[in-house]
């Protein structure tokens, strides 16, 4: 039943996705509205099919790692259609539902894991919720970086192309990555940190053989020196967009290593 | 009764023969009159800018009444008629329709999507109205040219990006900083271009306003007229560190401002975008200024360039926007139709249904046994029979109303069927 719900709900972020690039390219109102339409059809199937997964197994639907980039990818698409509402940024989708699209490909591509053993304590549930949260506002940290350096480049250049006439002002992109990153931020630290609490109470360390922790540290420095960058060092513009860039190819190995290769996380 | 577009404009005629037949507001009164008294017109209005003048009216024979106005006009303004004849066209129905639309909507003018001629072909139209010349078909047709002109500038970008320097400047300023309210700006230098942008930022809501110049009565001079600050020239520097925008448009041989100095200035500004509009030629700001972090920096060529970009997505929209007068034109040219058309169908619908009645009384008259049901029958048989006749003409009509081509089968209807003659 949930699988059903799931295929048409990335459908729906497909068509999402293609209408939201046609709005770039030509941009008709009702093009938009479908693109919105899709999105919102898409989210409510995906909310469904989460629900339906959460009675079926009597828990919340984090059991496995695709499940839980599944909540993730649910995530990225509501805080989208609330900063899209908030801002007025319409084009956003055209950056953000292609990582949707990805995400949620790749989540339902992924092996269907059995619970792990370990899953059992409530603090666990909390530990992936919260990565989850932070990962969600990383996305469109990405797509706000993206849209930056796309629209520097063209008033760099100085011969406006169709993206300078679609994209919103620098500073509007600059502000929408600062805050993605400030929300971003505290859900990755706190998910990490109970991560490793939790891995030393019930493996017996904080170090275990983990890709997924690995990269996940990784990215966290990232993110955690450009925030740092960011409100000491006044870093902000293309040298912030740039590490949003990166840190969010981290995220991306984060969450491919929990897919695809074998670890605590995988199980 | 036909409705017709007629005239010239800048499209096929020069503008010294427009200026010559262009006409100011009495003059105008009068030749609206003129028009309705001499020439078989029942209504007019003249629409009379720098770029066009032309003649919109409803007439039995849209030709003669263009040839009796326009000769008329030559006459009153000295212009022999014979050079105008050949310029003028004539656009019929569907295709004044489309003309009114378009010339409304901005997009048959010289610059595509200038704001202007909406504002002219209103004026033209309230003119025409206190002089008693506008009837009901010219009146729909500019209230409705009125809302698609303005579809037309909320639902595509024709008029929405700037093809003028200064005001393309301004465009640019707001793709660095999101909004321009209380944004401050520096004007180096007493340029007439400089000063419209800087008038155009202020508008916008930039605020404070420096002004830099060599000599401090002129710089006092400015800072009045675009209530700002004078700053003497020395502190040029010091101005620099606390704006956002710096236009400057000095006659000065060599840059004023240098690299070394804008790079001083950014480390005290920390983080804060800094936008040279530089319009002065030769140059004011030193080339390469713009390599620096936060510096942006548009020139009289880098802002042309963007003016010509302007222009080409202008005339991308321009596309969207003619598919959508079409559509605009289609749906008021049915909408014209089924006004005409329905009346028709209604009585031709009476007349059938006067003819049953007739026949069904006269045949039950002479079947006095006749039970209930039988009488029933007869009556369901001929309200199918006349249903049926009926069909083809009503659609026929219909389709031709949708058409454009209703007149002249609403004339055959009428003949056939015997309806009284049409008006």
């Amino acid at each position: 039943m949930h699988a059903y719900l799931l295929n048409a709900a990335i459908v729906a972020y497909a068509c999402a996705t293609g209408l939201a690039f046609a709005y770039l390219v030509q941009r008709l109102e009702v093009v938009h509205r479908l693109a919105a339409l899709a999105t919102v059809t898409g989210w409510a199937a995906h909310t469904l099919a989460l629900v339906v997964v959460a009675v079926e197994t009597g828990r919340p639907p984090l059991g496995s790692f695709s499940n839980a980039v599944s909540v993730a990818v649910w995530v990225v698409v509501l805080l989208e259609m609330i900063v899209e509402r908030q801002s007025g940024l319409k084009v956003l989708g055209a950056f953000v539902m292609p990582v949707v699209l990805a995400l949620g490909l790749k989540s339902s591509l992924g092996r269907p894991a059995t619970l792990a053993p370990a899953l059992g304590s409530a603090w666990v549930w909390v530990h992936i919720a919260l990565a989850l949260i932070g990962i969600a506002a990383f996305v469109l940290n990405f797509a706000g970086a993206l849209m930056y350096l796309l629209q520097e480049r063209q008033i760099r250049a100085k011969r406006p192309g169709r993206f300078y006439y679609r994209l919103p002002a620098l500073e509007t992109l600059d502000h929408l990555t600062y805050r993605t990153l400030a929300l971003g931020f505290p859900f990755l630290t706190t998910g990490i940190i109970l991560g490793a609490v939790w891995a030393r109470t019930s493996w017996g360390s904080v170090f275990a053989p983990d890709p997924l922790a690995f990269f996940s540290v990784v990215a966290w420095v990232i993110y955690a020196g450009t925030l740092a960058g960011r409100t000491a060092g006044g870093w902000h513009g293309r040298r912030a967009a740039y590490y949003a860039i990166v840190g969010f190819a981290a995220l991306v190995l984060t969450l491919g290593a929990g897919l695809f290769l074998p670890g605590m996380h995988g199980a | 009764m036909a409705l017709f577009a007629a005239g010239l404009s800048h499209k096929n005629a020069p503008v010294a023969l427009r200026e010559r037949l262009a006409l100011d507001d009495d003059k105008l009164r009068e030749m609206l009159r003129d028009t309705l008294v001499m020439g078989a017109m029942r209504e007019a209005v003249i629409v009379s800018t720098c770029n066009r003048v032309e003649l919109y009216g409803v007439a039995d024979a849209p030709g003669a009444a263009r040839t009796t106005a326009f000769v008329h006009l030559c006459r009153q303004r000295g212009v022999d008629p014979a050079a105008v004849e050949s310029l003028l066209y004539l656009h019929e129905e569907q295709d004044a329709i489309r003309h009114a639309f378009r010339v409304a909507a901005s997009l048959d003018s010289m610059m595509i999507g200038e704001p202007q001629i909406l504002g002219q072909v209103k004026d033209a139209f309230a003119l025409a109205q206190s002089c008693e010349t506008v009837g009901p078909a010219l009146h729909t047709l500019f209230t409705q040219a009125f809302a698609v002109a303005k579809r037309v500038r909320t639902e595509t970008e024709i008029a929405r990006h700037a093809v003028s320097v200064s005001f393309a400047a301004v465009e640019m300023a707001k793709k660095i900083f999101a909004g321009l309210t209380g944004r401050a700006v520096l004007l180096v230098g007493a340029g007439k271009m400089g000063e419209l942008a800087a008038k155009h930022l202020v508008e916008q809501g930039a605020f404070p306003i420096y002004v830099v110049n060599r000599t401090w009565a002129r710089a006092q001079e400015m800072a009045r007229a675009l209530s700002g600050t004078a700053v003497p020239f020395d502190d040029l520097s010091t101005a620099l560190a606390a704006v956002d925008i710096v236009i400057t448009s000095t006659g000065a041989p060599a840059p004023l401002i240098t690299h070394a100095v804008v790079a001083r200035v950014m480390q005290e500004r920390r983080a804060r975008p800094l936008f040279f509009i530089d319009i002065a030629v030769p140059r004011d700001v030193e080339s390469g200024v713009d390599t620096l972090e936060d510096v942006y920096c548009y020139d009289i060529d880098d802002l042309k360039q963007v003016v010509d970009a302007n222009i080409r997505e202008r005339l991308r929209e321009a596309q969207r926007a003619e598919a959508l007068v079409e559509r605009e034109v289609a749906k008021f040219t049915a909408r014209l139709g089924d006004v005409e058309v329905i009346p028709t169908i209604v009585s031709l619908r009476e007349r059938l249904e006067d003819i049953r009645r007739g026949e069904v009384k006269k045949a039950l008259a002479r079947l006095p046994d006749a039970s209930p049901e039988t009488r029933a029958a007869i009556e369901a048989l001929s309200a199918s029979i006349i249903n049926k006749i009926l069909h083809a003409p009503i659609t026929k009509l219909r389709e031709s109303s949708r058409a454009g081509s209703h007149r002249s089968w609403l004339e055959v209807v009428h003949e056939l069927f015997g309806l009284g003659r049409r008006s």
